[in-house]
């Protein structure tokens, strides 16, 4: 990208790419422990954000409609809160007791820490980072389908 | 309230306009349909429409011409409360979940999704109407999810409501007759409400008969919600008459998936884990006797815990089946919640009743 | 856009996530992409209303919502409605009253209006300068704007264009059998494909715990 492009304005954003570190290498967390991430974002100029949302959610995955549960919401706006959130930010969060992660069948449950990245252009960008709550077992397989 | 936007990125289920304003001109819909149902029928009955009482103004119009013709305001003013009365019950609701909860009527309030301000461990359904039963010897009575009764009252009303019909009509005929006049249309017309009317008592005969000869199953528990890694005992009460082949005691999890599948809205139901907790053989049952027997359930560790979402559940159940010697295999399932398991090793849970323990 | 830390290949390609109309590319009976730029000018200059036809689980919705993404995209005022009972006709026909003369109304699931419902708001459009854009599962009254017909190919199309590809659990047979056992049904045949991969990793993981 260069100067003549910022000043006609025909700045093209990067794909960004998120790394994110939690504190536990193998990202297995109990019920109402805490969880802790550091990431940084690379690839997008600090000002070219106009927004940053973090949070720690649920979805299902399946074969139903998707459902979701959001934890920790946090969005970061002004000029001096985006600084706490691009190119690098910190998620710390109690976790809750439920709902564990699950490997069902025709229902999973999964957690992430989903990191939103507003542009200026309009554009915005997901980054999804995986983690388990509980270590359940997996569900061991189909015993009778019901009609 | 949101407005109606036309214009604008759709976003999320890329509903255009409000529900609330859908839900609104729905309700003026039906409103209409009952407005006329008593406009029709106050028309009749004042006799503006000719359908009347005044035979001798009117030679043609006959008393049963007039009963049929309140049928249609009356149909029209049941259409039209009806209508308002769902859209009442299902404001602010989506499609899938109004779905899910018209399916189950009596239990789905307690296995709705969490709502804001509740203490349950969240994405856990609540056991309200699970707990709100004492046993007479354990804790709690279970209550059966898809209460037979409900058909049987529906069948029965039926039966009587177009019986009822039908006598008046056969009474008046039969006055007709006696009086000399042969109306053959109204005869026309008996045939098949007498083939239908036989057929609703019929039917409502035998279900009373199979539900009597097989008779009501109850459910009690030492106590509830349950928790991973935990036992409770269970009582098993079965009435009845006659032998039943078999009775078995199942502790299940069934997976639950609603999803739109073009413009239908389907579900899909898996068992995922089933244990049989026990089973009986040869079970004489006298009538007025019930068979009572008690059992333990056990609930393994590290299992998932009962979960409920807008379109997706995890649901524990205790299902009853039996196979009576001389009819239909029956089955009756009673829900459960599992919470999930204590995080604090500190926590106990609440040993079974000193007073109900199983006895092998 | 999404990225995820974890292996894209962890996940069942075949849930509702990846397969729900809109996650997917509208493709043609070859698995070709459907050129939509030619649907949407016909529709945009001959001013008419028309309709996507073809069987259950054939791509219609998808298309469907393609196309007013595209003629959102073109500026034109779009509205996107769900049928599912024939008492939906009163919201279809309260947003017909409320669109302005030359927009577009995407109406999903058309047949269920029945056809005196259809016959009113084909009218009530009509009279107010309004387009229709349905799908239906047979050609009627509106002009066919496109047919979804389903092959065998276009389900492999599909399956190659999951996360991972689909797999490697997955091969063509089992696409093969899964359109053969969903007699053409594309949906329904995703579904399938999604009980086979289920099982197999479950096996697998099984097999090395």
């Amino acid at each position: 990208m260069t100067a003549n492009d910022r000043a006609n304005g025909t700045v093209r954003q990067a794909m960004p790419r998120v790394s994110m570190q939690f504190d536990r290498a193998v990202r297995i967390y109990a019920p109402e422990q805490e969880l802790a991430a550091r990431y940084d974002v690379e690839g997008v100029l600090c000002d070219t954000v106009r927004a940053v949302e973090q949070s720690v959610l649920w979805y299902t995955e399946g074969k139903g409609e998707e459902d979701l549960g959001v934890h920790h919401f946090r969005r970061f706006e002004a000029a001096a809160e985006r600084a706490e959130a691009v190119p690098s930010g910190t998620v710390t969060v109690r976790l809750p007791a439920s709902p564990l992660s699950y490997e069902g069948v025709i229902v999973k449950i999964r957690w992430c820490v989903r990191l939103r990245l507003f542009f200026a252009t309009g554009r915005d960008f997901v980054s999804e980072h995986m983690f388990d709550l509980g270590h359940l077992a997996p569900a061991r397989g189909l015993v009778e389908r019901l009609v | 309230m949101r407005l109606p936007r036309f214009f604008g990125k759709k976003r999320g289920h890329r509903r255009t306009g409000s529900q609330a304003w859908g839900s609104i001109g729905e309700a003026v819909f039906y409103a209409a349909l009952g407005g006329a149902g008593l406009g029709f029928a106050g028309l009749l009955l004042t006799g503006s429409l000719g359908v009347g009482a005044d035979e001798k103004a009117l030679p043609w119009a006959r008393w049963w011409l007039w009963l049929f013709s309140m049928l249609i305001p009356g149909a029209l003013l049941a259409f039209g409360i009806a209508g308002l009365v769902r859209i009442v019950r299902g404001w602010g609701k989506s499609e899938e979940r109004q779905a899910a909860v018209e399916g189950l009527a009596n239990l789905l309030g307690s296995m709705a999704p969490p709502e804001d301000g509740d203490r349950r461990p969240p994405g856990v359904p609540a056991c309200d109407d699970l707990v709100n039963s004492p046993g007479t010897i354990l804790r709690y009575r279970l209550p059966i999810e898809s209460p037979e009764s409900w058909t049987l009252v529906g069948m029965g009303l039926f039966a009587v409501l177009w019986n009822a019909v039908l006598v008046v009509l056969a009474v008046g005929a039969g006055l007709d007759l006696l009086s000399g006049r042969v109306e053959w249309v109204l005869l026309a017309v008996i045939v098949p409400f007498l083939i239908v009317g036989v057929a609703g008592v019929a039917l409502f005969v035998r279900r009373l008969f199979l539900t009597t000869a097989v008779g009501t199953t109850q459910l009690e528990i030492s106590d509830h919600p349950l928790l991973p890694g935990n036992s409770y005992g269970v009582l098993l009460a079965q009435g009845g008459s006659g032998t039943f082949e078999s009775i078995a005691l199942t502790l299940e999890v069934e997976e639950m998936a609603s999803f739109r599948q073009g413009t239908d809205t389907r579900t899909e139901r898996v068992i995922v884990w089933r244990e049989v907790v026990k089973g009986w053989s040869g079970v004489q049952i006298t009538p007025g006797v019930r068979f009572e027997t008690h059992a333990t359930i056990t609930i393994p560790d590290g299992v998932m815990h009962s979960f409920a979402s807008e379109h997706n559940a995890v649901r524990w159940r205790i299902v009853v089946s039996g196979r009576p010697e001389r009819w239909a295999a029956f089955t009756r399932v009673f829900p459960l919640v599992v919470h999930p398991a204590v995080s604090d090793p500190q926590a106990k849970v609440r040993p079974l009743d000193t007073a109900a323990e199983v006895l092998p | 856009m999404i990225t995820s830390a974890r292996d894209p290949s962890v996940g069942n390609p075949f849930c509702t996530r990846h397969v729900r109309p809109g996650r997917l590319l509208s493709l043609d009976a070859t698995g070709r992409p459907v050129d939509l730029a030619p649907l949407v000018s016909k529709l945009a200059a001959a001013g008419i209303s028309a309709a996507v036809v073809g069987p259950h689980g054939s791509g219609k919705t998808t298309l469907l919502g393609h196309l007013a993404d595209a003629l959102e995209a073109r500026c034109e005022r779009v509205i996107r409605m769900r049928v599912g009972r024939a008492r939906d006709a009163v919201k279809l026909l309260g947003a017909v009253a409320g669109a302005r003369p030359g927009g577009i109304i995407c109406v999903d699931g058309w047949e269920r209006l029945g056809v005196a419902w259809a016959f009113v708001v084909r009218q009530s459009a009509s009279a107010a300068g309004v387009r229709l854009l349905v799908t239906a599962h047979r050609a009627g009254p509106l002009p066919t704007l496109w047919e979804c017909t389903t092959t065998p190919a276009l389900l492999e199309a599909i399956v190659a264009s999951l996360p991972g590809g689909g797999c490697g659990s997955i091969q063509e047979a089992d696409v093969q059998e899964a359109f053969r056992a969903a007699s053409g049904d594309i949906r329904e045949a995703l579904f399938l494909l999604y009980d086979t991969f289920e099982a197999r990793a479950r096996t697998a993981r099984q097999a090395s715990a």
